[in-house]
């Protein structure tokens, strides 16, 4: 393995190659600042391009914008509460109330430190165990992953800061809304307002609506709020040695989160940032501090959503099989190229294979190199006055959502879901349970009909497979677990929101 | 003055508009629309076509994705549009089905559209995984032997794939269980992890697989063999005669094209589909880069719209 990772770094760290896996990060990490605008209508815009490079050189510049986005994602999660995908939504959580109190330099260090370590540890895993993570991938049925979103369910109601009971609610809202839209096993229409809304609500609407649209209508009714403090000092934005000892752990378990949920198609990343963010609240011996700022709250998921967007690639690369959108792109550049993606990439293009997943590891490397000088400047965003400030940003999120399915009505929404977001704010509703039960209600109403269909509506089949079973025993003990110690307690959960700050 | 000036400027430039059509089409940018997502076949196909449009007109030709309800989003869109030639959609097999799967479409989906021409036309090839079945009539008999012992995974409820798969159980007598999936990828997954026991979807899902040794390709849909293929049967020589099943893309534009601007665009069209890069393009795709007129291509649709019609009528499959 070493030996071909090594030749790998050969083909990659020729100047002619090297130059795509920084545009690609570069691109990337641009895209994933703008809101709205995603990878995949960056990749898919400059697919065209791909027709005049090697498949090698195309490979390298695309997946760099895959996983530079993810980078350039939470930055503006952090700075202006924009999560842009699902990963980003757990990086606002702690990471924009950092910013608010003046510690976005921090914020963006941590964040982009994390995502190195969380990026450099997935790469390792899919040099080292490509292999055996696609068995392990392929284990995973409808029914595996049914219980697995259950499991997920039950993790996003733990992330809300205030009562479990709100954030529960929350989920189901956002389960609601994910039911919009064709049912996926008979094709029925439900919910179908208008044609537009045939596929769904976007999830880019309702988490720039919920996040940002509403944060910006939240400034713009208390006027006279103070511009954050900002510490630009080196100082300021590197972390003291207690909080760094801190980080250690976070970061090591929301890389061993993201490398493992990223390895399974479709469902991987979206739900590995969470989960990581769940079980540090979980297991927290501060649970309180989760969701004002706490760096541990930031670290995880932001190692666990790079690790995932690494190890994403290996039923990419193993089997040839996109695990999503993004991927599926990325593996049509392979195709005009002339090479089949399958089982046999590794052993037919040793070159290929081996110098995409080099660039990976190069691709990071640069990254955190841009990343850091870059904070200061980033951070020079918040100086902008709010009323210069976010004039601009409505208008970039309209044209970033309109970006995604040229479609007004998405706008529209965007705007509406705003409204809503605000009035949720209002009365101390979280908006993060909302997408990830928008998320997760559709892969758990998809995979249990699917086992139903499969297994002739045989219920016992969760029990009788053996990672089925055990994440279901997995859920049971978090349930039990939760409930002993609210009972052992016997004082409300820790963490009562704080009164509204506004 | 100002009033002779204002009742004439219309007149002046109704005139002058057929002239200008007819003189220098194109003079601005066109686009092509299509329904999909970005990163598609559809949007793929799009891309190619418009990149070597640009150059043989002297037009920018930019890609426009309206993504939304099977491509009948797109379709509607396209259907309002001026027809003046400087809005196209590329059309893919999907519009022929949407006509029977659809309660209420806001377009008709032969009279409201110009057809120029087909750009590729491609198969399905039927897979399992390697060594479950000698060959597809070993496949069918054992669906015979045990009704609902076989479940074909798709790419989606009303999909071409899943139509596909539908047309075959009713020409067989054999009854299948059709499951749905996001997509062919994630439906060649289940197959590899041993979920389902077969799958219907074009090369590029099952050819890498293929040459892996994992899958057997067990047969095709076309009626004749496949260029490339031809060692695979086709289900017409085996299981089911008379079956005969390709799925394609092509361009079109909204009906009453000035006839002018349809030859420029049908002209246009079959100079791209000749060059020798398109073709290899295309081919990588997993289809036969194929023109052809417009009536050729229209009978291609009013004759797929039936197909699956009665398809979409026989398997009983909700109508939306």
């Amino acid at each position: 393995m070493i030996d071909q990772f090594l030749l790998g770094l050969s083909v990659v760290l020729q100047p002619d190659v090297l130059i795509y896996a920084f545009a690609g990060v570069f691109i990337g990490q641009l895209i994933g600042v703008l809101p709205g605008i995603g990878a995949i209508t960056a990749i898919s815009l400059l697919l065209p391009i791909t027709f005049y490079l090697d498949a090698t050189a195309s490979m390298i510049l695309l997946a760099g914008i895959y996983y530079g986005s993810q980078y350039g994602g939470s930055i503006a999660s952090i700075l202006l509460n924009l999560p842009g995908t699902p990963s980003s939504v757990v990086t606002c959580l702690d990471g924009y109330p950092l910013a608010q109190n003046g510690r976005a330099g921090l914020a963006l260090f941590v964040a982009a430190f994390s995502s190195f370590i969380g990026g450099m540890i997935g790469v390792s895993i899919l040099v080292l165990a490509a292999i055996p993570m696609t068995t392990i991938a392929l284990r995973f049925g409808a029914p595996e992953y049914a219980m697995l979103v259950v499991l997920g369910l039950l993790a996003a109601s733990l992330i809300g800061t205030g009562s479990q009971l709100r954030s529960f609610a929350m989920v189901l809202v956002g389960i609601a809304l994910g039911v919009v839209g064709a049912d996926a096993t008979t094709g029925f229409y439900r919910f179908v307002a208008m044609p537009e809304l045939a596929d769904g609500i976007s999830l880019v609407s309702l988490a720039m609506g919920l996040f940002g649209v509403s944060e910006i209508i939240r400034h713009a009714t208390h006027h006279g709020r103070p511009t954050p403090r900002l510490n630009l000092k080196i100082r300021d934005i590197l972390p003291t040695r207690a909080e760094a000892r801190s980080l250690g752990g976070p970061i090591l378990r929301g890389s061993a989160i993201g490398s493992f949920f990223g390895a399974l198609p479709g469902t991987g990343a979206a739900i590995a940032s969470f989960m990581s963010y769940a079980t540090e609240k979980r297991f927290s011996r501060t649970p309180g501090k989760f969701g004002k700022g706490h760096l541990p709250g930031l670290s995880a998921p932001e190692a666990a959503n790079n690790a995932a967007s690494q190890t994403g690639f290996i039923p990419t690369l193993t089997l040839g099989i996109p695990g999503d959108a993004v991927m599926a792109l990325i593996i049509g550049a392979l195709i005009l190229n002339g090479i089949i993606p399958g089982p046999r990439l590794m052993v037919d293009q040793p070159l290929l294979f081996w110098g995409v997943i080099a660039s990976f590891f190069v691709g990071n490397i640069i990254l955190l190199l841009i990343n850091i000088p870059l904070i200061r400047l980033w951070v020079l965003l918040l100086r902008i006055p709010y009323q210069k400030l976010y004039p601009i940003i409505i208008v970039m999120i309209c044209v970033g959502v309109y970006s995604h399915r040229t479609s007004v009505v998405d706008v529209v929404l965007t705007l509406a879901f705003g409204i809503v977001g605000y009035l949720m704010k209002s009365y101390r509703f979280e908006p993060a349970p909302v997408l990830l039960g928008f998320v997760l209600g559709p892969l758990l109403e998809d995979n249990f009909r699917r086992t139903m269909l499969i297994y002739r509506g045989d219920f016992l089949i969760f029990v009788e497979r053996p990672i089925s079973a055990g994440l279901l025993a997995c859920t049971t003990a978090l349930i039990v677990f939760s409930v002993y110690s609210a009972i052992r307690n016997r004082r409300p959960p820790a963490g009562l929101p704080a009164k509204n700050e506004h | 003055m100002f009033r002779t000036l204002m009742t004439t400027l219309p007149l002046t430039i109704a005139l002058a508009l057929p002239a200008v059509a007819q003189d220098s089409f194109p003079d601005r940018a066109l686009r092509i629309v299509h329904g999909f997502g970005p990163g598609g076949n559809a949007d793929t196909v799009s891309r190619i076509m418009a990149e070597q449009m640009t150059q043989g007109l002297g037009q920018p030709v930019v890609v426009e994705s309206r993504p939304g309800a099977g491509g009948t989003v797109a379709s509607g869109y396209v259907a309002g549009e001026e027809p003046d030639g400087y809005t196209l959609q590329l059309l893919v097999g999907g519009h022929a089905v949407a006509a029977g799967l659809y309660n209420e479409l806001p377009y008709d989906s032969v009279e409201d559209f110009t057809f120029l021409s087909t750009v590729g036309q491609f198969p399905f090839f039927v897979a399992a995984r390697a060594g479950e079945y000698e060959s597809i009539n070993a496949l069918i008999e054992a669906a015979l032997a045990e009704p609902g012992s076989i479940v074909i995974g798709h790419s989606g409820v009303g999909s071409t794939q899943h139509l596909t798969g539908e047309l075959l159980g009713l020409e067989t007598g054999a009854e299948f269980i059709h499951v749905p999936y996001q997509g062919g990828a994630a439906a060649s997954t289940a197959l590899m992890g041993g979920e389902v026991n077969l799958i219907i979807d074009t090369g590029t899902v099952i050819r890498g697989q293929a040459d892996a040794g994992v899958y057997d390709i067990l047969a095709v849909t076309s009626a004749e063999r496949w260029p490339g293929y031809e060692d695979v049967p086709t289900l017409n020589e085996t299981v089911a005669e008379g079956f005969d099943v390709i799925s394609w893309t092509a361009l079109g534009a909204p009906a009453g094209l000035p006839e002018d601007v349809e030859a420029t665009l049908s002209e246009e069209i079959a100079r791209v589909l000749e060059l020798e890069d398109v073709r290899g393009q295309i081919e990588a795709l997993g289809a036969n880069p194929q023109g052809s007129t417009g009536e050729e291509l229209q009978a291609l649709v009013e004759r797929q719209i039936a197909v699956w019609t009665e398809v979409i009528d026989s398997a009983e499959i909700e109508r939306r």
